[in-house]
């Protein structure tokens, strides 16, 4: 275990850690996990009382969980879906998470959700309307609630902030606390063309609980984020960067499709370590057709377990 | 350039990614209902266009739900094959496009879906007139098996633990009910080692039309699909709330034109596997 206990919103450095992911259920029943700790998808086991359940709760019981969520929706314009939170906050009674995220993005409107992270018009109405509800969502959890920025492919003529910006200013006035994804930084700065560097240096360093790592995949003209490759020595670079402007946090790799084996798992995640020494491995990024490529895959959520 | 509030925004995003059509039919659909136009909303930079960049969001839509729903049914996807379970999950997602947080949810009603949109009996050769409903029964019995993975269990239900001895039945102070991880299901074919032979990647012929009765169950974090017979499934219903055996007994016999004494002579026999596979629980 590499636990520390330098604390931000009173969180703790949690290490290195891995999602915990149906397909590798049967090896984390019989063997040691290997990883400092594990985050989960909040829906795949909100209102699930099957084997998930159960490794769940053996997990939660050797290391610690934090619940990362695809579907509060929490700068959508329909109201909250306080359902959907009595669900979440459930599950939190009975796992116990460090802490609770979802991400900084909307998922439909009109009830309809199209389990996609959908970019924010980045607007003063928008900043506005987020703080409220991140206010509403953290008195009812009762605890910080933690955000993520997504990977976008586009942006909406009507923004008037940069995104760190409005993530700068949107935990200022909630004080939640942010999830900082290195490869969806870096993802939306090709997309878009803004320089991932100035983006991370400009976010509130002290607010930064969390950093995802993950591989994305080059289409050409774009990158996606598809979970599906190594980290790529870019993002590794990002990686060392905001390690060493936040002074070290909790670390996630997150891998959702053509997931490995696990301990090839924890080989790609056990990088992290050597990078903050300068060993960042040379690994180019994946190149894909665009026709083939899905953004935030979630088949992973409901693959068959007996 | 128009007012654009978020939830205009929104609406229009909305629609652009869930509607029906192509890219363009869609941006004509909500420029039309919203009153925007895409160069107007997405900021073009770096040589993709507003178009290309919405495509991402579009095309992910779909392909994301479908491949959710190609995990759902895994027999129904090997039995009609890739070509023809993708277009009618496509329909169905586009048609029914989700409103749960949970993907779970998802798949919940495409067994009616089917059964709702197969060809008319009249339009189709009459050597497969019989095997219309069957995508729509493995349908159920695959989404049935989902509900059961993630469904309370007795796992942890400490009187379903203790081994069940038949002439404990007998005693009056104790009732029993349905687990809350089963599921009865009153099927068209016989589907339980169809099933079985399509996930051991054989590829059987088709059953004929025949009723059947399966219950779907879950005990030790497996889910079994077993065919019953009819008074057995006549008496797992009469067991949907709490209920002494003497009084289920009673209502099977009466809808199976049984004497009760057969049934309780079967029942002796038979109810220490309904506990095993998880069917029934006691209850105080």
């Amino acid at each position: 275990m590499q636990t520390t206990h330098s604390q931000r919103l009173g969180l703790p450095n949690l290490g290195l850690g891995v999602g915990l992911r149906n397909q590798h259920f049967t090896y984390l029943m019989r063997n040691d996990p290997q990883v400092d700790w594990f985050e989960i998808i909040s829906e795949n086991f909100m209102d699930n009382f099957g084997y998930a359940r159960h490794v769940l709760e053996r997990i939660a019981s050797i290391r610690p969980i934090v619940m990362h969520g695809v579907s509060m929706s929490i700068g959508g314009a329909d109201p909250l879906d306080w359902n959907y939170l009595n669900s979440l906050k459930t599950l939190a009674d009975f796992v116990q998470p460090k802490w609770i995220s979802d991400h900084l993005c909307w998922t439909g409107i009109a009830h309809v959700n199209t389990h996609d992270l959908l970019p924010m018009p980045l607007t003063e109405e928008s900043l506005l309307h987020v703080i409220d509800r991140v206010r509403q969502v953290q008195d009812f959890l009762e605890r910080p609630l933690v955000l993520e920025n997504p990977s976008t492919y586009l942006e909406f003529k009507e923004s008037t902030f940069p995104e760190w910006n409005f993530l700068s200013q949107l935990a200022k006035e909630t004080g939640c606390g942010l999830l900082l994804d290195v490869n969806n930084v870096y993802v939306s700065g090709f997309n878009h063309g803004f320089d991932p560097e100035h983006y991370i240096r400009n976010l509130p360093h002290s607010s930064i609980v969390q950093i995802h790592l993950a591989g994305p995949a080059d289409c050409g003209q774009y990158l996606v984020d598809t979970h599906d490759q190594p980290v790529p020595t870019p993002v590794w670079h990002l990686y060392k960067l905001a390690q060493e402007l936040t002074g070290g946090v909790s670390t996630l790799l997150e891998w959702d499709a053509n997931i490995p084996d696990f301990p090839d798992l924890v080989a790609e995640l056990n990088k992290a370590g050597p990078v903050l020494n300068g060993a960042v491995p040379e690994t180019s990024i994946h190149k894909l057709r665009d026709a083939d490529v899905v953004s935030n895959p979630v088949d992973f959520q409901l693959a068959i377990h007996d | 350039m128009t007012d654009q509030s978020l939830k205009l925004l929104q609406s229009w995003m909305t629609s652009v990614v869930t509607e029906r059509g192509g890219l363009n039919d869609k941006l004509l659909w909500a420029a039309e209902r919203h009153g925007l136009l895409v160069e107007d909303v997405v900021t073009e930079t770096g040589g993709l266009s507003a178009q290309k960049r919405l495509g991402i969001y579009v095309n992910g839509y779909v392909l994301r739900l479908l491949e959710c729903m190609r995990a759902d049914f895994p027999a129904l996807r090997t039995f009609v094959g890739d070509a023809v379970f993708d277009a009618f999950a496509r329909a169905y997602i586009i048609g029914d496009p989700p409103k749960s947080p949970s993907l779970y949810d998802l798949s919940a009603r495409f067994s009616q879906f089917l059964q709702n949109t197969k060809p008319d009996g009249r339009s189709v050769d009459p050597g497969i007139t019989d095997l219309l409903d069957l995508p729509a029964e493995i349908a159920r019995i695959e989404r049935a098996r989902a509900e059961v993975m993630r469904a309370p269990g007795i796992e942890n239900d400490i009187a379903s633990a203790e081994s069940f001895l038949s002439f404990a039945m007998f005693n009056q102070a104790h009732l029993f009910q349905q687990t809350p991880c089963l599921r009865l299901l009153d099927l068209k074919f016989p589907l339980v080692d169809f099933l079985g032979q399509l996930a051991r990647g054989e590829r059987p012929d088709p059953p004929g039309p025949e009723n059947s009765y399966v219950a779907v169950s879950r005990s030790n974090y497996h889910v079994h699909n077993r065919e019953i017979t009819f008074w057995q499934f006549t008496f797992l219903n009469a067991c949907q709330v709490p209920v002494s055996l003497n009084s289920a007994v009673q209502r099977t016999a009466d809808q199976c034109g049984f004497e009760p004494a057969t049934v309780l002579a079967d029942l002796m026999v038979w109810i220490p596997l309904a506990m095993e596979l998880g069917y029934l629980r006691k209850v105080s």
